[in-house]
């Protein structure tokens, strides 16, 4: 019964118009079973190279919550604070994973498009967040993701020009593809040692 | 990451197990977190690891691109040093690129961009493929995939996750015992198969026909060699009760073991009379016993060793004579007895009839039902192997052999079952399942039996005689005196119609009958049988029949033949058959008509008296018992059970010999080797069960003051009362009856004080010759004329209305001094079967102590009749101090122990061992004088008791010292004599109860 109850009011939520900023309290929903979360999937985008390798979780995290002050006010910071977090980043692809509740992911997605600059030790690299993914769990971001970048290994593939590089890609694309088994295997040996 | 330190050790790693397979952070800036990161997480660091090995070919600026043309703003040398270093640090996977350069790319390469998404599908997939939780795999599908039999069947899961699933069960601890699956479900169902492994499993334990039936719906156990329906599954205490008093209660007793004695009539008498004696009752040799008109129960002793060394008790019948008084006649006897006893008692007949040579070719007779098959299989498998189907020829070839095994399967064939005397001519032979015993109980067995059996129909001439099986019936049926009987006992079956309550019969007699089969008018549904009293109108032929029982002639029966019953077992039309021809009837559901085909049975029905002692309830639980030839049990049972009758099982048993107040076999005969052993059995699994509990959770038996509460004690029981009797005999010949016991009492204490004084040294030598007359042992009084004088002295106020109601047992013998001794003199250390049913409140239970109250408690009860009892005050406990230094040397011994080497502690631990035996609330050692120990003195012990739902009111059976029950008797006031007190063995309160001694 719990389950389907649950099931239904996330249907709601989903069908919610993305539009309107519908804020709640907190625990409405927190009380059920767990606290809900989503996951926002961005990319940072930057003509610098040095911005994307500048980044890190706390310079990125501080960067979020000062914009969503500035958007949002006190109120809108303070909403956001609550489980806001930064999961997963690579500095390599600029990926970025940020968590927040569920109620206010609204005030997180629209606080992203105003950042336009990331600032390292007394240095501002121009740059913007795009938003890839919206999830529920982290799982279903790891999966989009998978499915976002082998898109973007095939696009340069198709775009590239010379030998080398083509044959460079398509090494690194089936070594992504098929890497189960070797892993497996080094896995192993690594626990094994452990 | 932050919290993680803050984390307990514990906490982390589990936080750790479940992220790690998660990526974490990739990240250049911070190099702390992302060489963590590699530590840590092995996912996140992979990948790195991996590129690391990979050759760079990208050593030359050729292959790099402008994916992303920006314009670069100027870098700042600090940040690019910073940066840099943190290159070096992450073990330069950059450093190919970049390492021509010290400058930060104006360029994106493609190989590196590739690389870095490579990387990052890489931890993805790992992330997404791997379960990161501790839960199974069967948990990750959404409820509406799960299947109930995925749990077990790896199959069922879908494909991707079957072989983590397969992995997962190989890990699984509990896995599933191995079952010795060396056939299919099917081919284990398969009835020929089936029957091998009924075979196989009743090796070892004996089997009842009704094993089956009753596994299905009763606890078993295994006792005695057998298997045994202990009690049924359904809750049904007080249903099997109700049966009993006012229905039918069914029972299979064809565990009882049966001997058979075959010679002349005197031979079998003489060697007898020996292990019976007439003072416990009638013997072998009692008229009506010995004309084959009435079954006979007695106790057998060893030869000429009467009243001690007991053996059992036992049921006998003889069988009738053809001619009466003709003694040259060989006769057959039959002795029923218990298979605990059997091993004993068969040892003494034997010695008794100077049976020493073993008869071979009765051997013979029962083996070829297995053997032969497995010696024609084997001859055959040659020339078998060249077929393709060999095997189902094989089974095809077998399937006629294989046979249930009917009767005892334990037996060892090589082993004798028959002997034979050189010189008397008695032919003993073991029949132990060879015949069944069943046995209906309540008024309701007479509507049974008369609804469930037809007498078998005779064979008229003119019928076709070639192709039936029973030739035996048609032999007998050509001679009209036979006929002429056999529709006199049909005639004398049916009467029984017409009586209430199989009480009324009387006790043990014997109807012998050929009867058909019984599941041909099996009915379609079950049905209750009720008696039809108007069928039976002919009252003067009933009344007949209760007065004077069944003649003797009906009382043949061709049971007692044993070709003829091996041609009936042999016979027998299976149920397999009997079904289809049922199928086959014309019209369904009609009656089966076989003709001369039908089976002819014999059996024989036996009257089982009931309550026969005391004054009450007189007849409650008769029945009658039905012997059948072997192979015929569950043909008999299920018509019994579809008239309604219900089934008990060992426990039932055991309640109906508590409300008849009737010893049970070999519990309540603690004089012979079987009830010796059933007792030592019985303290063993009670010690085992009382220490399975914690010392907190169990009552000290020390602190209540019971020295046994797991067996009695009679030997010490019986001393004691003997050592006692002989301490006051002396002073109280000289003094006046009125004061004797006060004294008495002192003497006691006196002795008590000094077990081993002066005085009661002469005693014993005074009384040495009646010890020597009598011998040390103890015994239990089964003397009828003694046992009837204790109980008229048992009786309260002798001067009342029950005086005038027994004035024959008043006129016996008055309770005096010299009655008494006279009795102790012949039974110095006896013990007394005794009923007692309590006056108010309170349930007895096994091992109950029987006290003799004292002065002041006959006070109280005077004043309050409400009185419920004395307490027991609380004894101390010598023991728990020993308890607890045993323990603490233990515990320093251990820690020397550890300290020290090993050759050092094996010197200390040799005084633990020896002391081992101690345990926290028994009393260890040999026990003190247990009269003594109490505040109230022991007079007995209780072996069977209850709340009786036929009194309604606790209820108990025990047995007491001979001497103790004298002597209470005799100090007892006239008003109050019978009265004793019970306490359980986990109580300190006492109860009154009325002793009653029933003959």
């Amino acid at each position: 019964m719990a389950e389907r109850l649950r099931k239904q009011a996330s249907h709601w939520q989903r069908a919610e118009p993305t539009s309107v900023l519908h804020i709640e309290p907190e625990g409405a929903e927190a009380a059920m079973v767990r606290f809900k979360h989503r996951y926002l999937l961005c990319e940072l985008v930057s003509d610098d190279p040095r911005c994307r390798l500048s980044l890190d979780d706390r310079v990125l995290s501080s960067l979020v919550r000062d914009t969503i002050a500035r958007v949002h006010g006190t109120f809108g910071a303070a909403a956001c604070s609550i489980g806001f977090a930064v999961r997963y980043l690579n500095a390599y692809t600029g990926i970025v994973l940020l968590r927040c509740r569920k109620e206010f992911y609204q005030l997180v997605w629209s606080a992203l498009p105003f950042i336009t600059y990331l600032e390292n030790k007394g240095h501002r690299y121009p740059c913007f967040f795009n938003t890839l993914h919206v999830g529920g769990t982290i799982r279903t971001c790891q999966k989009f993701l998978i499915q976002y970048n082998r898109r973007q290994l095939l696009i340069l593939l198709q775009n590239c020009t010379n030998e080398g590089e083509r044959e460079a890609i398509q090494k690194s694309v089936t070594r992504s593809c098929l890497l189960e088994e070797e892993e497996e295997s080094s896995e192993e040996a690594a626990e094994a040692m452990e | 990451m932050a919290q993680i330190p803050q984390m307990s050790n514990a906490k982390e790693r589990k936080h750790a197990k479940k992220m790690r397979n998660q990526p974490t952070n990739v990240t250049l800036s911070s190099g702390f977190v992302a060489d963590r990161g590699v530590k840590h997480h092995n996912g996140g660091g992979k990948p790195f690891q991996a590129q690391k090995q990979e050759p760079h070919p990208g050593t030359s600026r050729q292959w790099q691109t402008r994916v992303n043309p920006h314009s670069l703003p100027d870098p700042d040398v600090s940040e690019q040093s910073s940066s840099k270093v943190m290159f070096r640090k992450k073990g330069g996977w950059k450093a190919g690129p970049e390492g021509t350069s010290q400058e930060i790319p104006k360029y994106i390469t493609a190989s590196t961009f590739a690389q870095a998404r490579a990387a990052e599908i890489r931890a993805m997939l790992k992330a997404v493929t791997q379960k990161s939780s501790n839960s199974l795999v069967f948990q990750t599908l959404p409820r509406h995939m799960r299947r109930r039999a995925m749990s077990h069947n790896v199959k069922r899961l879908p494909r991707r996750l079957q072989e983590i699933a397969q992995k997962e069960a190989e890990k699984a601890v509990h896995q599933k015992k191995e079952h010795s699956k060396n056939k299919c479900h099917k081919a284990r169902r398969c009835h020929m198969n089936r029957t091998l492994e009924f075979n196989r499993r009743q090796k070892k334990n004996i089997w009842l026909e009704t094993h089956i039936w009753h596994a299905k719906r009763f606890h078993m156990v295994k006792k005695w060699g057998y298997c045994l329906g202990e009690r049924p599954t359904v809750k049904s205490h007080r249903a099997c009760y109700r049966a009993m008093t006012n229905r039918c209660l069914l029972q299979d007793l064809s565990y009882y073991c049966c001997l058979e004695l075959k010679g002349k009539e005197e031979e079998i008498l003489k060697a007898l009379s020996g292990m019976c004696s007439i003072d416990t009752g009638l013997t072998f040799a009692a008229v009506h016993c010995l004309s084959g008109k009435r079954q006979g129960s007695l106790v057998l002793y060893r030869a000429n060793k009467y009243p001690r060394e007991t053996l059992g008790p036992v049921t006998f019948i003889w069988k009738s004579q053809r001619t009466p008084g003709d003694t040259s006649e060989s006769r057959q006897l039959w002795i029923w007895l218990h298979p605990t006893l059997k091993q004993d008692i068969l040892e003494e007949i034997k010695a008794v009839c100077q049976c020493v040579e073993p008869i071979k070719s009765v051997v013979c007779i029962t083996d070829p039902l297995l053997t032969p098959s497995q010696e024609k299989s084997q001859t055959e498998l040659p020339d078998e192997k060249i077929g393709k189907k060999r095997k189902r020829k094989d089974d095809r070839e077998n399937a006629q052999p294989i046979k249930k095994i009917i009767g005892d399967g334990t037996r060892d064939p090589s082993l004798p079952y028959s002997w034979i005397s050189p010189a008397t001519g008695i032919i003993i032979s073991d029949l132990t399942m060879e015949i069944n015993r069943f046995r209906l109980i309540g008024p309701l067995s007479h509507s049974i039996l008369i609804e469930a059996i037809k007498a078998a129909s005779v064979h008229t001439v003119g019928e076709d005689t070639e192709e039936t099986p029973h030739h035996w019936w048609i032999e007998t049926c050509k001679d009209p005196d036979s006929v002429s009987l056999h529709y006199r006992q049909e005639a004398v079956f049916e009467l029984l119609g017409g009586i209430t309550s199989p009480a009324e019969v009387p006790t043990g007699t014997i109807l012998g009958l050929t009867v058909g089969d019984p599941r041909i008018n099996l009915p379609p549904k079950k049905s209750k049988a009720l008696p039809n009293p108007e069928k039976c109108q002919d009252n003067e032929k009933v009344r007949q029949l209760l007065l004077e029982g069944v003649p003797v002639e009906c009382t043949h029966s061709f049971i007692w033949n044993q070709d003829i019953c091996k041609s009936v077992t042999e016979n027998k039309i299976s149920d397999q058959d009997l079904n289809r021809m049922r199928s086959e009837l014309l019209v369904p559901g009609s009656q089966l008509i076989l003709g001369p085909h039908e089976s002819k049975i014999p059996i024989l029905l036996i009257q089982q008296p009931g309550k026969v002692t005391g004054e009450d309830r007189l007849g409650w639980g008769s029945g009658w018992d039905v012997l059948l030839p072997k192979g015929w049990g569950m043909a008999f049972w299920i018509p019994f059970i579809y008239r309604g009758a219900r089934v008990g099982g060992l426990k039932q048993s055991a309640v109906h010999s508590q409300y008849k107040r009737s010893p049970s076999v070999p519990g309540d005969f603690p004089d012979c080797p079987a009830g010796m052993l059933f007792a030592e059995e019985q303290a063993k699994n009670l010690l085992e069960k009382y220490k399975r509990r914690p010392p907190a959770k169990r009552p000290n038996y020390v602190k209540l003051g019971t020295l046994a509460p797991f067996f009695c004690p009679w030997e010490q029981l019986t001393q004691d009362w003997e050592l006692r009797g002989q301490a006051h005999e002396e002073p109280s010949v000289a003094s006046s009856p009125n004061d004797h016991p006060r004294k008495a009492e002192e003497v006691m204490n006196a002795g008590c004080q000094e077990p081993v004084g002066p005085e009661s040294i002469t005693d014993q030598e005074a009384s040495e010759n009646h010890v020597a007359a009598t011998g040390s042992q103890l015994c239990v009084l089964r003397s009828r004329k003694l046992l009837k004088q204790l109980s008229a002295w048992c009786g309260p106020s002798s001067e009342d209305s029950r005086a005038a109601r027994r004035a024959p047992c008043r006129a016996q013998q008055g309770l005096t001094r010299e009655a008494c001794l006279s009795i102790l003199g012949h039974f110095p250390r006896a013990l007394v079967w005794v009923s007692l049913s309590l006056l108010s409140r309170g349930s007895p239970e096994p091992h109950t102590m029987i006290c003799i109250p004292a002065k002041e408690d006959f006070l109280q009860l005077c004043k309050d009749w409400r009185y419920c009892g004395p307490q027991e005050s609380k004894h101390s406990d010598p023991f728990k101090n020993k308890i607890l230094k045993q323990k603490e040397k233990k515990k320093r011994e251990k820690r020397q122990k550890l300290g020290h080497t090993s050759s050092h502690g094996l010197a200390g631990e040799e005084p633990v061992a020896g002391q081992e035996a101690l345990t926290l609330g028994l009393w260890s050692g040999p026990l003190p004088r247990v009269t003594l120990h109490c505040s109230r003195t022991l007079l007995g012990f209780v072996t069977q008791g209850d709340f009786s739902m036929a009194v309604g009111c606790g209820e108990a059976l025990g047995f007491v010292s001979l001497t103790g029950l004298l002597d209470m008797l005799s100090s007892q006031p006239a008003a109050q004599r019978g009265l004793v007190l019970l306490r359980p063995p986990a109580s300190l309160q006492y109860r009154f109860a009325r002793i009653a001694i029933e003959v």
